[in-house]
């Protein structure tokens, strides 16, 4: 008990405790009620389950359990929450923590260290919410001579840019915020941006190493778009459409990456090129040029930044299940309903447990397999960072230009072939329709 | 006369030119250090134009101690533990020579075992600078791995120094006159036991590190000092065994017991950049050899120390005495006048000497290079500026 | 050379019967080329010492390192003698080329003018010599024509004191 004070006195905890209880009670009915109601009366509410949600029957339905799962079902299907919490920027997001927290963890282990352990209490695992308090409570030094807009804007443009990207990676069948019928154009025109904001932040930060980070990441970036689009080339000739969800159904009999594994490969490549991570993180090489085009960032400046780089790394690791590991598809192990017979029960607390309605086990097995996949994936990304050093841009540039673009064309054309050999593609020997 | 005059008359004549007038528009100007993730303690003045560097100019002194002023203001027993503080460390090297000027201007030889126990914390310590420069080394060039591991393993070789002579880096632990104190019960086998795990991890570095393709790629012909540029510009240790030139203290000019052990002249004949990170590694081998050898030959019983008086006088005179130090010849030109103190004493230190060829690397190469090249001298900024 | 006697290193005992052949061929045909302005200041096991006018310096170096191999400079100092109103500048030769000649470094020395130190660079003959005369410049004062930079180096630019290696130049408190 060191954390205790010597003055501590057991009533004295008691006290404030009860004084906390009635703080909070009294603002509840003062303030958080009235402002509930007001809310609820003054906006026009859905309607559920064949009835229109008023306020009194919203707080009857939170009373009843039975019928709280249908404004659950409600809610998880609105625009708002995919794009904020479920398959949009929260899930993302969560992901992105995990994946910093992982990486950290295994890194260490790679290393012979023990990684994050204090922050808490269980191998740190709040080391990250930590650095994230820390780094909010950072002051923001804008450099003199800076151009502000620009230089407060950028970050911020940053992690919107990835979140623009993750809304279009489907989850599982029917789950993506943005199902649109140019979906992996869209995400290649979205991923264009980021060396656009990384020249314009290190233009605008008005320092000599940011702007050499600057125009590494822009060199980098031209160098592996090429590769990257053409990777993804037979993909879109084999499932006809450039749609990702049906990319992802059209692999339903065999992953691409079964007949496209080195497009898979200049995929994976040009995607750590895209991603600024070892051994291709040239624009933030820290002994060479400080940390490139970060290299004025304070404060959540970088936290945002940093945010936004795992938001996007998530989003290439889906794009990478999707394009080529065949998204959500995986053999069914989910159960039909998460407790047998609590459909035809009627026993309300029985089917609210059992989250009748609302769990459906074509959904949960797709999430689940795609979330395997993804943290395969993720977890390869992680690895190339032990063991290799950094690359040399004029190196990085050859491998781009002239290794990675031939490598693709290789697989083009052997996809050519088997299409009008009439082996796959629409109406081939092996097709999905 | 060669290409390497011409180089070194461009340098020059840019480094004056430079400073006259700054307004070509073309270049840019980079200040590398002092304070930089990527150089230690010390600056480069660069001009890149593009990514080519196209002038260079190391600005040393941002550690300058004055240790040789400071030398002459305390007597010679005093000197001993502020001299090493320029290598911290590889401190053992640094007074070892030292030690050996001042036993030769005081007449006095250290008995048979003090110069064993002498010999195996300088090959200790030298295995520490030399882990501690590798895992510099892999950070440069963004292998993080490459960092952590001999920086853990330096820590048990650091323990047993630390059992040896009660200190983790600076030990003061080579006096005239032998060493400071015995070496522990039992250190023997603790000792062959750290050292056979040593050579096991040392097998590994080299499948992560050196036998990596990207470090190749990024080594492997960059900064190409051929044999006769190295001569002339004078550098030395494994820069200089890098170059193809087989010269190594221990061997041409043994000092006290190495010239009763066998071992070998490790040099490379590529002469680039892979070479002379290649090298220092193939010493760290030979050094657990070295150990080995001493371990096993040193006498059982006897004095480690040769007792002398806290104020000793010297004979009047001069000396000048080397060893192979981590990162080269370090020697010392020390002249007494016959008092307690010396009355010039001059550290000439392997930095010192391999920074000089760092402009003549790194011009002509590209900005991505720098950080390969300049760690790869096997330059310890501290040292350099004593 | 007749008051310069009187330097430290002329108080060892040097005998004359050495061991290695070569180096005191070296001494004999440098003072039989440069009969008056060679003075040998002692001759030890793989070391000696030399010493010539600051006029002939350049010409001696030149003509060692281009009878016997002593190719770089091990090291280079300078060291202030107020009682003669002198400084005395040693170089420290070595070979790398000739391999009887690895152990051997024979200290090159000579002597400046204390009020007027200028002396004659060797950057041209050994090029391993120009941060050690930028040294000397800075710690001693001493001015090496033919050097292409006698500017600060290790001390801090706005240096404004003595060369603090000169003895002049006091420690605080000591």
């Amino acid at each position: 008990m060191g954390s205790l004070t010597p003055d501590f006195r057991f009533g004295n905890f008691v006290g404030s405790i009860v004084w906390l209880v009635f703080v909070i009670l009294a603002l509840v009915t003062l303030l958080i009620l009235p402002i509930i109601f007001f809310t609820l009366f003054y906006i026009p509410l859905p309607v559920v389950d064949g009835e229109v949600l008023t306020p009194y029957l919203f707080f009857s339905m939170m009373v009843d359990p039975s019928r709280t799962l249908p404004i659950v079902q409600f809610f998880i299907h609105t625009d708002l929450f995919r794009a904020a919490i479920f398959p949009g920027f929260g899930f993302a997001a969560l992901i992105a923590a995990a994946t910093i927290f992982v990486e950290r963890k295994l890194l260490a282990k790679m290393q012979l260290r023990v990684g994050p352990l204090y922050a808490g209490k269980v191998e740190g695992i709040f080391q990250l919410l930590a650095d994230g308090l820390k780094l909010l409570t950072k002051e923001i030094i804008v450099p003199s001579g800076a151009d502000r807009p620009i230089f407060w804007l950028a970050p911020i443009m940053y992690v919107s840019t990835a979140a623009a990207v993750v809304a279009l990676i489907p989850v599982a069948s029917g789950w993506v915020v943005a199902d649109v019928d140019v979906g992996l154009i869209a995400a290649f025109a979205i991923l264009a941006f980021f060396p656009l904001i990384a020249l314009l932040f290190s233009w605008a930060s008005n320092s000599k190493f940011p702007f050499i980070g600057g125009l590494r990441a822009l060199h980098q970036m031209i160098a592996f778009e090429i590769p990257f689009f053409l990777s993804a080339l037979p993909v879109v000739i084999m499932s006809s459409s450039l749609n990702l969800s049906d990319i992802a159904r059209s692999q339903n009999i065999f992953w691409n990456i079964f007949i496209l594994p080195i497009n898979a490969f200049v995929f994976f490549i040009s995607s750590l090129a895209e991603l600024e991570r070892i051994p291709f993180d040239l624009p933030e090489a820290e002994s060479e040029i400080v940390a490139g085009w970060l290299t004025e960032t304070t404060g959540m400046m970088y936290g945002l930044i940093q945010l936004g780089s795992y938001l996007k790394l998530y989003a290439l690791a889906g794009l990478f299940v999707v394009l080529f590991l065949g998204g959500w598809s995986g053999p069914q192990i989910f159960p039909p309903e998460l407790i047998p017979g609590a459909h035809d029960s009627n026993l309300p607390l029985l089917q609210m447990i059992a989250l009748d309605g609302l769990y459906n086990p074509v959904t949960v097995n797709g999430i689940f397999w795609f979330l395997i996949k993804i943290i395969i994936v993720i977890l390869l990304m992680l690895i190339v960072r032990g063991i290799n050093p950094r690359i040399r841009i004029d190196i990085l540039l050859h491998t781009g230009w002239y290794k990675l673009i031939v490598l693709t064309f290789i697989n083009l054309f052997v996809v050519l072939m088997l299409i009008y050999g009439g082996v796959i593609g629409p109406g081939g020997l092996i097709s999905a329709r | 006369m060669s290409t390497l005059d011409d180089k070194i008359n461009e340098i020059n004549r840019l480094a004056i030119q430079i400073t006259k007038d700054n307004d070509d528009d073309r270049l840019m100007n980079l200040s590398i250090g002092p304070q930089h993730p990527g150089s230690g303690h010390f600056r480069i003045v660069i001009k890149v134009d593009g990514d080519y560097i196209v002038y260079a100019d190391p600005d040393i002194g941002y550690v300058h101690r004055g240790e040789e002023k400071m030398s002459e203001h305390r007597n010679f027993i005093q000197n001993i533990p502020h001299l090493e503080r320029p290598v911290i460390h590889d401190s053992t090297n640094i007074i070892y020579s030292y030690s050996l000027a001042i036993e030769e201007l005081i007449g006095i030889n250290p008995p048979r075992r003090g110069q064993f126990v002498r010999a195996i914390a300088a090959e200790l310590d030298r295995l520490v600078y030399t882990t501690y420069w590798l895992a510099i080394y892999g950070i440069f060039l963004g292998h993080s791995t490459m960092f952590m591991w001999p920086t853990g393993d330096r820590e048990l070789i650091i323990d047993l120094l630390e059992r040896m002579t009660g200190h983790r880096v600076t030990h003061a632990f080579s006096v005239p006159g032998g060493v400071r104190n015995d070496i522990p019960y039992n250190f023997k086998e603790k000792c062959l036991t750290q050292i056979n795990y040593f050579e096991k991890r040392l097998k590994e570095y080299e499948d992560i590190f050196y036998n990596n393709p990207l470090l190749r790629q990024r080594t492997e012909g960059v900064g190409i000092m051929n044999k006769e540029d190295a001569i002339k510009l004078g550098v030395t240790g494994s820069v200089l065994r890098a170059s193809g030139v087989p010269y190594d203290i221990r061997k041409v000019e043994p000092y006290d017991v190495y010239d009763e052990i066998d071992f070998k002249v490790q040099y490379m004949k590529s002469c680039d950049t892979f070479a002379r990170a290649y090298v220092p590694y193939l010493d760290m081998k030979e050094s657990c050899h070295i150990i080995r050898q001493l371990l096993d030959k040193m006498p059982d019983e006897g004095s480690v120390r040769e007792k002398i008086v806290g104020n000793v006088k010297a004979q009047p005179g001069e000396t000048y005495r080397r060893v192979e130090s981590g990162r080269g010849a370090l020697g010392y030109y020390i002249i007494s006048d016959g008092s307690t103190k010396p009355y010039r004493l001059k550290i000439s230190t392997g930095s010192f000497r391999n920074i000089l060829a760092l402009p003549f690397l790194l011009v002509g190469s590209k900005l991505g290079d720098m950080p390969a090249i300049y760690w790869a001298l096997n330059y310890w900024p501290i040292e350099a500026d004593r | 050379m007749e008051n310069k006697d009187n330097s430290f290193g002329q108080l060892i005992d040097t005998s004359k019967d050495l061991d290695n052949k070569i180096t005191s061929n070296i001494i004999k045909s440098a003072i039989q080329n440069f009969n008056q302005k060679i003075q040998l200041v002692y001759e030890k096991p793989n070391r000696s010492k030399i010493f010539v006018n600051n006029e002939s310096l350049v010409e001696v170096a030149l003509f060692l390192r281009n009878t016997y191999g002593l190719d770089h400079v091990e090291s280079m100092s300078g060291t202030d003698f107020p009682a003669e109103n002198e400084i005395e500048i040693n170089y420290h030769l070595g070979s790398y080329i000739n391999q009887d000649l690895h152990p051997y470094i024979l200290n090159l020395a000579t002597r400046v003018d204390r009020e007027n130190a200028k002396s004659n660079s060797l950057i041209n003959i050994f090029p391993s010599v120009e941060y050690f005369e930028r040294e000397t410049y800075e710690m001693l004062g001493v001015y090496f024509v033919g050097h292409p930079r006698n500017e600060p180096f290790l001390l801090p630019e706005d240096w404004a004191d003595l060369p603090p290696l000169r003895k002049d130049f006091k420690l605080k408190g000591r």
